[in-house]
């Protein structure tokens, strides 16, 4: 506070006046213009035969200068006085060098003064404290005058001849009197013309008009020419100055030590003014011994009275203080409480209030509010009313400020006394603000959850050099309120997104929600779910509504008889217990006809396990459509199943022709031995006995053919890939014996069991070697070898183990362009053949999670595998 | 034709084939033995002892026709009858061009099978009973 104060007038002083210069040389002119009315009051003020005056005010002016201004420019307001010193002591009759000598003691009274007053009091140009007043009346007011009173009283018996103690025993109480007169006066004066605090309101306008003319009328009575009243005016005769006390007190009370001193002032000019003019106004002779009187009067009076203004004005401010203090409070609670309840939509209007209140209470600035976007550098600055400017809009579209942004992220102030104190980074902020008329200001961050939510500004359109700490705490406190709304309304706008995307999500659904609680009774449905509900050939639990027991509604269901309803019970209440972490299954509903199929799937609400969420989904079409595939899937797998058959034709005529052959060379054998007498039985024995196993072969080679040529639907059992592999190498044995082709089987599976549909991987194993026994046409006799083989392997792409089937056979090999097509349906190399078999091949093996590829080998010719996965120890 | 007469060897990679032809022809009183494939019959003496070949047309290894083949090039002339389960056209000219005394399909009449045997070789079981009508 007090370094502030100490120069107050340079700082406070705006500089609205143009240069420093000019307002210089108008403060300079000024003093000299004081100084010469003061010195000019002074010698009117003077006792005939002394030189000290008896109000002496020039030096008082120059300490009030030296308290108003900065002691490195004091040497040009002391040199600013020193025409005028000339100029008025030179028209008197003392040698020059007495002149000069007694404007070195004024100066050095002057210096004196000041220098002890600013030494002394924390604040020399206050007078609103005890503690100040009694500084500056040590200091100023006595210890200054009677030091530079002895120099003075030198000089002048030195150059003139007077009596020393009759000059010191003038100056002294002189000086005395006009620094505590004078000083308190010009200092309050010029501080209230500096702080434009002084217009006051009417009234107290009248009661200053008041006080003077009370202070004039009654000083002209008590010390004016009384003429022809005086002996019948006895209020004047012996208590002059009792009359004027009221009056003193008045000022005291109301007007504080400036008042005080300026009233005080009044009464003092006027009465040594009447006694100078030696007109009897007193009971004795107003000689040099009355106005001592008078002086010691004065300063005795002037003394405590002036404490007392003191002590009243510190009791004003500290009353002023706290009654500020409380309203700020009252303020700060009511923000707090205004922001503890409000809906976060209501919260933009709700923040231009406030910071419209609250910046009207702190005054002489405007409040807003930084909002930092949760990424990137966007602010939103939003104002209270009214804006620095008042045709800016009170609330700002974000935009990106990263200076200020980077800054209020790190939890730092901005505070800036002017645009030009801000640094060359933050020009696009200097911009804004400048567009805002603003033109100092502080920022602090305003942080609520560890997390940096924005700035609260204090921006004002004037420049600035210091911030009140006071502000600074209270901005702080606005601060806090207004972070921890921004925090709330961030979590609230973030929760209400979160539900609205929820719920939108949840509607925009066709499947049928339903949130279930503990029990299993529906706690809420979408829009799908209530339309569902109303369709007709749901089930009785689909039709579930809010309040309605989901769960109850299936075990109805199932003990209706219903077998899909146990396992949707048994799933659902794992869901709900918590037990299981997701249930889905399909069902089907008959009634009425025609089928529908529903997917449902049960997930817990809460990690918990308490509630669940089910949806519902109608898959009638989707189920229609797979079954659609996978009946056009059969049938072409049939038809190409039937066309390889047809292939194998011959050599299956010629399989059958073998049994029936044995069968009836045996029974036309029977014929001729039972024609025989006796008939030979053993021979008739082993003839029926051959018969019956030749029936049988062929019986199993019509029923190998059946199987591969019937129609119907797949069927997943556990398998034996190698009786697979056995079972199509019976099947074409036949034709490769026709094709002079040589079979070699490797079964190195062991176990080899898969899960699969036995017509379907056998239709794969035969299509593979008939195309490896095609492809071997036109290799020579000794090479055609088919080599199959089954292998149990670990596979890396599927991970687990995996039976491989392999087909290898060593005839022109494939074609490297053409392998990726070859599985691609209708492609072909053959002369005769659809191009079906390797496409059909793939989507039976993918069907069955395998694989399958084809490859050269090293040597001649070609290999197919495929793969299945491994079903284990299971039985085939 | 040789001295047994009556022998005959069938040559078949089928077993139910060549048990039950064995039984037809020993119920008409031939001599049978049988082979299951062309080495088999090579390896074993019965080249000279049999007068009649009853011969598969496809076995695994050489075939019947293979067999002829050899035969006529050795000049033994041994009356064939072809036997198959598939057989076509062109190979039944093939056999019989190459001297076969008859091509049958599989499965043949018994009353078929003795005519053929019995045109080219004149042989005729020894003691055999009549055949039923």
């Amino acid at each position: 506070m007090s370094a502030r104060d100490r120069s107050a007038l340079d700082a406070v002083a705006p500089p609205l006046m143009g240069p420093m210069e000019s307002r210089l040389v108008l403060r300079l002119l000024l003093v000299c213009v004081g100084y010469y009315a003061g010195a000019s009051i002074g010698f009117g003020l003077k006792f005939f035969g002394l030189t000290p005056s008896v109000l002496w005010t020039p030096n008082a002016i120059l300490t009030a200068t030296l308290l108003l201004t900065a002691p490195r420019r004091w040497w040009l307001y002391l040199l600013a006085a020193l025409p005028a010193h000339m100029a008025i002591e030179l028209t008197t009759t003392l040698p020059r060098s007495l002149v000069l000598a007694l404007f070195l003691t004024n100066c050095a009274e002057a210096v004196l003064a000041a220098g002890l007053a600013r030494w002394v009091s924390d604040a020399p140009t206050r007078f609103d404290t005890f503690r100040r007043v009694a500084a500056f009346v040590v200091t100023a007011g006595v210890t200054a005058p009677f030091l530079s009173s002895f120099p003075d009283a030198t000089f002048v018996e030195l150059l003139r001849g007077e009596p020393y103690w009759s000059v010191f025993s003038t100056r002294f109480p002189s000086n005395v009197l006009a620094e505590l007169l004078v000083v308190p006066t010009i200092v309050t004066a010029v501080r209230a013309v500096l702080e434009r605090s002084w217009v006051p309101p009417p009234r107290r306008l009248v009661e200053m008009a008041l006080l003077g003319g009370g202070v004039l009328a009654v000083s002209l009575v008590a010390f004016g020419d009384p003429g022809p009243l005086a002996p019948r005016n006895p209020w004047s005769l012996h208590t002059p100055y009792a009359l004027l006390l009221p009056f003193f007190l008045w000022a005291a009370v109301r007007f504080g030590p400036g008042g005080l001193s300026a009233c005080l002032l009044t009464t003092a000019l006027l009465a040594i003014r009447t006694g100078t003019l030696e007109v009897a106004v007193f009971s004795v002779a107003l000689r040099g011994d009355g106005v001592l009187a008078l002086q010691i009067f004065l300063i005795v009076v002037s003394v405590p009275l002036l404490c007392l203004a003191a002590v009243i004005e510190e009791a004003r401010q500290t009353n002023e203080v706290l009654q500020e203090r409380l309203a700020f409070e009252g303020l700060l609670s009511r923000l707090s409480s205004a922001f503890v309840r409000l809906p976060s939509p209501e919260m933009d209007r709700a923040f231009e209030t406030w910071l419209t209140n609250v910046g009207g209470h702190l005054r002489s600035g405007a409040l807003a509010l930084l909002e930092l976007a949760p990424s990137g550098d966007a602010l939103t600055l939003r104002f209270g009313s009214p804006p620095p400017r008042a045709d800016v809009p009170r609330a700002l579209a974000s935009r990106d400020f990263p200076w200020i942004a980077a800054r209020l992220r790190e939890e730092r102030p901005v505070v800036f006394g002017s645009l030009d104190a801000l640094p060359a980074e933050a020009a696009r902020e200097r911009a804004m603000l400048a567009e805002h008329g603003v033109c100092s200001g502080a920022i602090l961050p305003l942080e609520a959850g560890g997390r940096v939510l924005g700035g609260l500004a204090y921006l004002a359109s004037g420049p600035r050099t210091g911030w009140p700490a006071q502000l600074e705490s209270r901005l702080q406190l606005v601060g806090e309120v207004f972070a921890n709304a921004l925090a709330r309304r961030g979590t609230e706008d973030a929760l209400r997104a979160s539900e609205e995307m929820k719920s939108a999500v949840l509607a925009s659904l066709r499947s049928g929600v339903a949130v279930l609680d503990r029990d299993g009774t529906v706690i809420a449905v979408n829009e799908g779910w209530s339309e569902h509900a109303a369709e007709a050939g749901v089930t009785s639990a689909s039709r579930a509504g809010l309040g309605d027991n989901y769960l109850m509604l299936w075990r109805q269901a199932q003990f209706a008889g219903n077998v899909q309803a146990a396992h949707a019970v048994v799933g659902i209440e794992a869901v709900l217990n918590g037990r299981r972490e997701r249930f889905a299954f399909e069902y089907t509903c008959h009634d009425p006809m025609p089928e529908r199929w529903f997917a449902l799937s049960a997930v817990p609400l809460h990690r918990s396990g308490s509630g669940a969420v089910i949806s519902n989904t109608e898959i009638t079409d989707w189920k229609r459509a797979e079954l659609e595939a996978q009946r056009s899937r059969q049938e072409l797998a049939h038809f190409t199943r039937v066309s390889t058959m047809g292939a194998l034709a011959a050599s299956l005529a010629h399989e059958l022709n073998q049994p029936l052959t044995g069968i009836l060379a045996n029974a036309q054998a029977a014929r001729r031995f039972l024609a025989v007498t006796p008939p030979d039985l053993d021979e008739i024995r082993g003839i029926l006995a051959d018969i019956v196993e030749d029936d049988k072969r062929a019986g199993e080679v019509i029923e190998r053919l059946r199987e591969l040529l019937r129609k119907g639907d797949a069927q997943t059992v556990v398998l034996d890939a190698n009786a697979l592999v056995r079972d199509v190498v019976r099947l074409v044995s036949s034709d490769a014996l026709i094709r002079g082709t040589r079979l070699e089987v490797a079964l190195r599976a062991m176990p080899s069991t898969v899960r699969g549909d036995r017509i379907q991987l056998q239709q794969v194993i035969l299509n593979l070697v008939v195309n490896a026994m095609e492809a071997m046409a036109d290799t020579s006799g000794e090479l055609r070898v088919v080599v199959i083989e089954t292998a149990l392997i670990e596979s890396v792409v599927a991970e687990g183990r995996m039976v491989s089937v392999s087909v290898q056979d060593a005839g022109t090999g494939l074609d490297r362009d053409l392998q990726e097509l070859m599985f691609e349906p209708f492609y072909t190399t053959k002369k005769t053949g659809m191009g079906m078999g390797l496409s059909i091949s793939r989507s039976i093996v993918e069907a069955h999670g395998g694989r399958i590829w084809g490859k050269n080998n090293a040597g001649p010719g070609a290999t197919f595998s495929f793969t299945l996965p491994y079903a284990g120890a299971e039985q085939a | 034709m040789s001295a047994a007469g009556g022998r005959i060897a069938v040559v078949d990679d089928d077993v139910s084939v060549r048990r039950g032809l064995d039984r037809l022809l020993r119920s008409a009183g031939y001599e049978v033995e049988t082979h299951a494939s062309v080495h088999a019959f090579l390896a074993s003496d019965a080249l000279d002892a049999v007068s009649c070949l009853i011969l598969d047309v496809r076995m695994p290894g050489p075939s019947g026709l293979d067999l002829q083949a050899v035969l006529a090039t050795e000049g033994r002339r041994i009356p064939i009858v072809f036997i198959t389960g598939h057989g076509d056209i062109s190979m039944a000219v093939r056999a019989m061009k190459a001297g076969a005394a008859d091509f049958l399909s599989k499965p043949f009449d018994a009353d078929e099978l003795f005519r053929a045997i019995e045109l080219p070789s004149g042989v005729a079981p020894e003691g055999s009973p009549p055949p039923p009508r």
